[in-house]
């Protein structure tokens, strides 16, 4: 997989460029994931909040509930559950997709019709993953903040400024720039193992299922690494 | 047989023409994929207006020796040379240039399924290229569509297609460059006898229309009898006889006899 990410980092950069290919595929990502990662969020921000509620209610930290809430979702909740939905969504369907082109040969069809795979195929959805998951992740984070609310709103009286007030003066900048960074790289893993198992996918239904099955299994761990990793140079750079 | 058989006044005509330009030249081929030789020493020559077509078992090499000419597989000895130029030495824009004048028409028909048909033949033209604009690539578009009969599809995703369409879509596709040469990976496999004669007679209305030379890798012998000029038999990785169809029917060899049982 190594030889496959370093071909991508090569092709990416000399022309022919496949800008209407990227934004197709930016389109396609971001808008069949939006409902899935939004509904996810939502639900995820609203348990939070209820789960925390009364353990801060026993410490006499209610009024700590915004801030706790928005630190969990923007430095982690948020882009992991992100990515892993995404992973299942859009890793599993660019292994399905990839696998049945190779599969079907429409792969080298391509080839024979004097384009280069790689470029049109891996290298424009490995762009649109990279771009669209820290998007994903942002609207993500947005929609989790507001299940919160409605979860505070519920059991006290809480204006929607306040609650946002709150949460926002809780969150610093090292809060938020490191958990938008990483999502970039979230979304690098999940492009680039789906596009890996659907581009050298055995032939047979067979070979495309497990392509699809292999994609969503080492993205999500993938995911889980990158985190750890992140987190130890968020530690290391003194930003936690 | 048909209207466009061997003894057709433009296939005698072509014979001639033959012998003294081989466009496709390929000997002692040898591939393997792992420990399984599956192509051990084959030689083929093809020539200008010709239509070859290679009979073979299932699994026997015949796909990975069309593509070893296009450069889809690399071959890993012997020498395939197409308008004099070695396939494996051809850099990639060369390569690239060099399949500008090949059709390949695969067996599955390998038809972008996120396209329409007419998207599938604009991707062909686009990618080659040639500075087309919208009308001229909407012309050759339609004239190609219109030339293998499915002009009304052009909008049709390849999911609703049938079997005997997708194989002309398949087709158009190739042509749409005006290639010239053609590549037929199993073009009737896998359709009704009257499809498949159907098909058949397009490639050979085809060739004659766009002058192309064939390759056509095939186990049916109906489509065999009806497009070639020139037969090979592949049998263990290598030519094991060339001749016309009659001549190959009438072989005493059982290993070519089994072929016409």
């Amino acid at each position: 997989m190594s030889a496959f990410a370093s071909r991508f980092f090569r092709e990416v950069l000399f022309p022919p460029y496949e800008f209407k290919e990227v934004i197709r595929q930016c389109y396609a990502i971001g808008n069949k994931s939006l409902g899935l990662v939004g509904i996810t969020a939502f639900i995820i921000g609203l348990v939070l909040a209820l789960q925390s509620r009364p353990t801060l209610v026993e410490f006499g930290a209610e009024s700590w509930l915004p801030a706790m809430v928005g630190i969990s979702i923007i430095r982690e909740i948020g882009p992991v559950i992100t990515a892993l939905i995404c992973a299942g969504k859009i890793g599993s369907s660019i292994g399905a997709e990839l696998g049945s082109m190779r599969v079907t040969e429409q792969i080298d069809a391509m080839e024979v019709s004097g384009t280069n795979p790689f470029k049109y195929i891996v290298v424009s959805r490995i762009i649109a993953t990279t771009l669209m998951i820290p998007i994903l992740v942002i609207i993500g984070d947005a929609i989790a903040l507001y299940g919160a609310f409605l979860a505070v709103k519920m059991k006290g009286a809480v204006s929607f400024t306040l609650y946002f007030h709150q949460v926002f003066e809780s969150l610093e900048y090292t809060d938020v720039m490191p958990s938008f960074i990483k999502s970039f790289f979230f979304g690098y893993a999940i492009g680039l193992v789906g596009c890996f198992k659907g581009y050298f996918s055995k032939k047979g239904t067979e070979g495309v299922g497990k392509s699809a099955n292999s994609a969503v299994v080492v993205a999500s761990l993938l995911i889980f690494i990158i985190d750890l990793i992140a987190v130890q140079i968020t530690e290391f750079l003194g930003l936690i | 047989m048909n209207a466009f058989n061997k003894s057709h006044p433009m296939f005698d005509a072509k014979s001639s023409h033959v012998i003294e330009e081989p466009i496709i030249q390929i000997e002692h081929l040898v591939k393997s994929f792992g420990d399984n030789k599956v192509l051990t020493d084959f030689n083929l020559t093809l020539h200008r207006g010709e239509n070859i077509v290679v009979l073979g078992r299932s699994g026997c090499g015949k796909s990975v020796l069309i593509k070893c000419i296009v450069g889809l597989l690399n071959y890993d000895s012997g020498s395939i040379k197409v308008y004099g130029s070695e396939v494996r030495d051809l850099s990639q824009k060369q390569l690239d240039e060099l399949r500008s004048k090949i059709g390949f028409v695969f067996q599955s028909s390998a038809l972008y399924d996120s396209m329409t048909v007419g998207e599938n033949l604009e991707f062909a033209l686009r990618r080659h290229g040639k500075k087309l604009s919208v009308q001229e690539v909407d012309a050759l578009i339609r004239e190609t569509l219109d030339n293998v009969g499915l002009y009304h599809a052009k909008d049709l995703m390849p999911s609703e297609l049938s079997g005997g369409m997708r194989k002309r879509v398949g087709l158009a596709r190739s042509l749409v460059l005006k290639p010239l040469i053609m590549l037929y990976d199993e073009p009737t496999t896998g359709l009704d006898p009257i499809t498949s004669k159907e098909i058949s007679n397009l490639m050979l209305q085809m060739q004659l229309k766009y002058h192309t030379s064939s390759i056509i890798i095939s186990h049916d012998m109906h489509c065999a009898e009806m497009t070639a000029d020139h037969m090979a038999i592949m049998i263990d990785g290598i030519c094991y006889a060339e001749g016309s169809f009659e001549e190959l029917k009438n072989s005493k060899d059982q290993k070519i006899k089994s072929f016409f049982e």
